[in-house]
């Protein structure tokens, strides 16, 4: 039997049948648009917690912490530390960031720059002119901050005594500390090459208050990162130093205590993550972006294959539908299987026709169930984005992304995947009107 | 002398029915040339239909031999059985088994999905066989828009279209008035007189005016004329058939 023929005539079987094809197709549709919208919901989730992520870190950069005791967290065997070889023995020894350590993590192949970096740990507060505001104060041990990637939207990156450069977002951290209730809030300050006082509290046993007060020049405005640097000022390192010093009255010895933490940037984003766990098999913490990336995307997996075997569960209970047609249909047809068989069919013949006839319902609806869940897809991103575009120009958030995203290779899938479902819940009905033999099947009633 | 087209030798169908066996046919020996028109008359329950069935490989004897065009049906595996049906055989049953959400014409044209013919030629084969059977008027009409003899002369014409050389008619006039059936018969005496091998299976006696050969079945055995026919007189008052 030519394929043509074959398909002709199941299209043929199934256009004669419309009624009760579309009743059992209809099960399949909702299966299909079932796995096509929850797929696509997962998948769309995934891309706007991704898209966010990638928005915040800066996939070259990994964040190394000490470890004060309590074991290395990867890796064992003997290694050198801080010119010290360090065993599995000595896990509850610290592991601290010293200048030795620093130079051990700019000798790991793929490294870029290894920049500490600490912050000020102590009561702290901007003024400019009538304004004040409290902000995450960084010191970073490096003469220029285009090292670590960042930009200047005006003025310089590079870090010299007396100069900050400031996030993009620090104009809008000013308030008027005066401002009376309705009273209207000022406009952000421009502060590029504006002169700003940082005042530095710290408070002997006896709650007494000693100020010191610094006056710095805005020597630049980095670029909006959607980041941390938004909302940091950065200073040298050595200010940030003497300040820490002042304000909890001892000495600072970096090759002794080492320091709290340190940024190392690395060449190539696909290797951040083999770094960071070289890194920390020598006994530190490594943050990188990207192990958050890889966790949320594991989790979105998971979150995938649960929404798609919600979908499949829906299209289980369609794929019983389909059997059971067919099995009625085979038993109605029986004295036509009885006369294909008697016209020269072979038994593939006939087991072809049902199977296709099966397989053609989970194509039917499996289409009609890409094109549904397709759609309601569309609505439903339509709806999230007003929803959420409104949220977000109320809490001042970033705009949305989508929420439901339905790659190409999902509908394809879907068709795919509800066919095969069709062909296989008509396996045994076709396989039953394959084998009758031709005279009980002429004469059944 | 040629062989004959089909050659029975020991030919058993035995059923297994609840606990008892039933013997449909017991040891059948014959031989049918080719372009006859052989008629198989038996009562009900005389083994004919099964007879019928074997022939076609339609249907697993018991044990026996059946030779058609020099081949062994009972030793055939189903699929070479069915390739052998779609190039020598037609068949025609008596309750005609059209399909009922077909036309007439695509009733016609059934089989001819399963041997490759281009469409084309489909439709135009149709048409001239149901022309030949009186009906190009009623191609476009479904089986329940046709009366019985009708619809049995669209079997005959579907019968027909793989172009075959062996006819099998199971009772092909038994669900017919006295009108259509002559009819019906007339047309396979026509087949017979282009040159096919029709075998009919019957117990219509009027079948008997076109036959060039007769086989009698009684009890799954073939008997004489004379022993049939004493047989069916002896069983009448009894008021069977």
């Amino acid at each position: 039997m030519k394929f043509i023929d074959l398909f002709r005539l199941i299209f043929g079987n199934l256009g004669r049948r419309k009624a009760r094809v579309a009743l059992t197709a209809i099960g399949v549709v909702i299966g299909t648009s079932a796995v096509v919208i929850l797929v696509s919901l997962a998948i769309g989730l995934q891309k706007s917690a991704t898209d966010s992520l990638y928005g915040i870190g800066d996939l070259t950069q990994i964040d190394v912490m000490p470890t004060y005791g309590g074991g290395f967290g990867g890796g064992g065997g003997p290694f050198m530390m801080g010119g010290v070889s360090v065993d599995s023995s000595q896990l509850d020894q610290p592991v601290l960031l010293t200048n030795s350590a620093l130079e051990q993590l700019r000798e790991i192949p793929g490294v870029k720059v290894v920049i500490p970096r600490d912050y000020l740990n102590a009561g702290v507060v901007i003024r400019y002119q009538r304004l004040e505001g409290g902000m995450n104060i960084i010191g970073i041990a490096t003469d220029d901050l285009s090292n670590l990637g960042l930009e200047a939207s005006q003025g310089v990156t590079a870090l010299s005594r007396g100069t900050i450069v400031i996030g993009s977002m620090i104009p809008n951290n000013f308030y008027d500390p005066r401002q009376r209730p309705g009273q209207e809030p000022p406009p952000p300050p421009d502060l590029m090459d504006q002169q700003i006082s940082m005042v530095v509290f710290k408070y002997d046993q006896n709650g007494n208050e000693t100020k010191k007060t610094i006056s710095l020049r805005v020597a630049g405005v980095l670029n909006e990162t959607g980041g941390e640097p938004d909302y940091s000022v950065y200073l040298p390192l050595a200010l940030t130093k003497s300040l820490n010093e002042w304000a909890n009255g001892t000495r600072i010895n970096y090759n002794k205590d080492g320091y709290s933490q340190v940024i190392v940037k690395v060449e190539d984003a696909n290797q951040a993550l083999d770094i960071a766990d070289q890194i920390t098999a020598m006994g530190f913490q490594a943050i990188t972006p990207q192990s958050y990336l890889q966790g949320i995307n594991s989790f979105f997996v998971v979150l995938q294959v649960i929404f798609g075997g919600v979908g499949a569960i829906a299209l289980l209970v369609a794929a019983i539908g389909i059997a059971n047609t067919m099995a009625m249909s085979i038993l109605e047809r029986t004295r036509e299987i009885g006369l294909m068989k008697a016209v020269g069919a072979t038994n593939r013949d006939v087991l072809s026709i049902f199977l296709g006839e099966a397989a053609g319902i989970g194509f039917i609806g499996g289409l009609g169930g890409i094109v549904i869940g397709w759609l309601a897809a569309q609505g439903m991103n339509v709806l999230a984005i007003v929803f959420l575009a409104n949220q977000a120009s109320q809490q001042g958030g970033p705009p949305p992304s989508v929420a439901v995203y339905t790659p190409i290779w999902l509908p394809i899938f879907a068709l795919i995947f509800s066919t095969l479902i069709g062909m296989l819940s008509g396996l045994y009905p076709a396989l039953r009107a394959a084998t009758m033999i031709p005279v009980n099947a002429l004469k059944y009633e | 002398m040629t062989s004959p087209l089909i050659r029975v030798r020991g030919l058993t169908k035995h059923y297994q029915m609840g606990g008892a066996i039933v013997r449909a046919l017991d040891g059948v020996d014959l031989d049918i040339d080719a372009h006859t028109f052989t008629v198989v008359m038996g009562p009900s329950g005389s083994g004919k239909s099964s007879l019928l069935y074997l022939l076609g490989g339609l249907d697993r004897s018991t044990s026996g031999e059946i030779l058609i065009s020099d081949e062994r049906l009972d030793q055939m595996d189903e699929n070479a059985l069915a390739l052998f049906r779609r190039r020598t055989m037609g068949f025609i049953f008596q309750s005609y088994n059209l399909i009922a959400s077909m036309n007439a014409l695509e009733n016609v044209a059934f089989p001819m999905q399963f041997t490759g013919t281009p469409v084309g030629e489909r439709s135009e084969k149709s048409r001239k066989l149901l022309e030949q059977v009186g009906l190009a008027d009623r191609s476009h009409h479904r089986p329940t828009e046709l009366s019985g003899g009708q619809q049995q002369r669209v079997a005959v014409a579907r019968a027909l279209v793989n172009n075959p050389s062996l006819i099998l008619a199971d009772e092909p006039t038994g669900n017919l008035d006295t009108v259509s059936g002559i009819a019906v018969m007339q047309l396979l005496s026509d087949l017979h007189r282009s040159g096919r091998t029709v075998l009919v299976v019957t117990h219509d006696p009027r079948m008997t005016r076109f036959a060039t050969n007769k086989i009698f079945l009684l009890d799954g055995h073939v008997v004489s004329e004379e022993e049939y026919k004493s047989a069916t007189l002896e069983a009448a008052p009894a008021g069977s058939e």
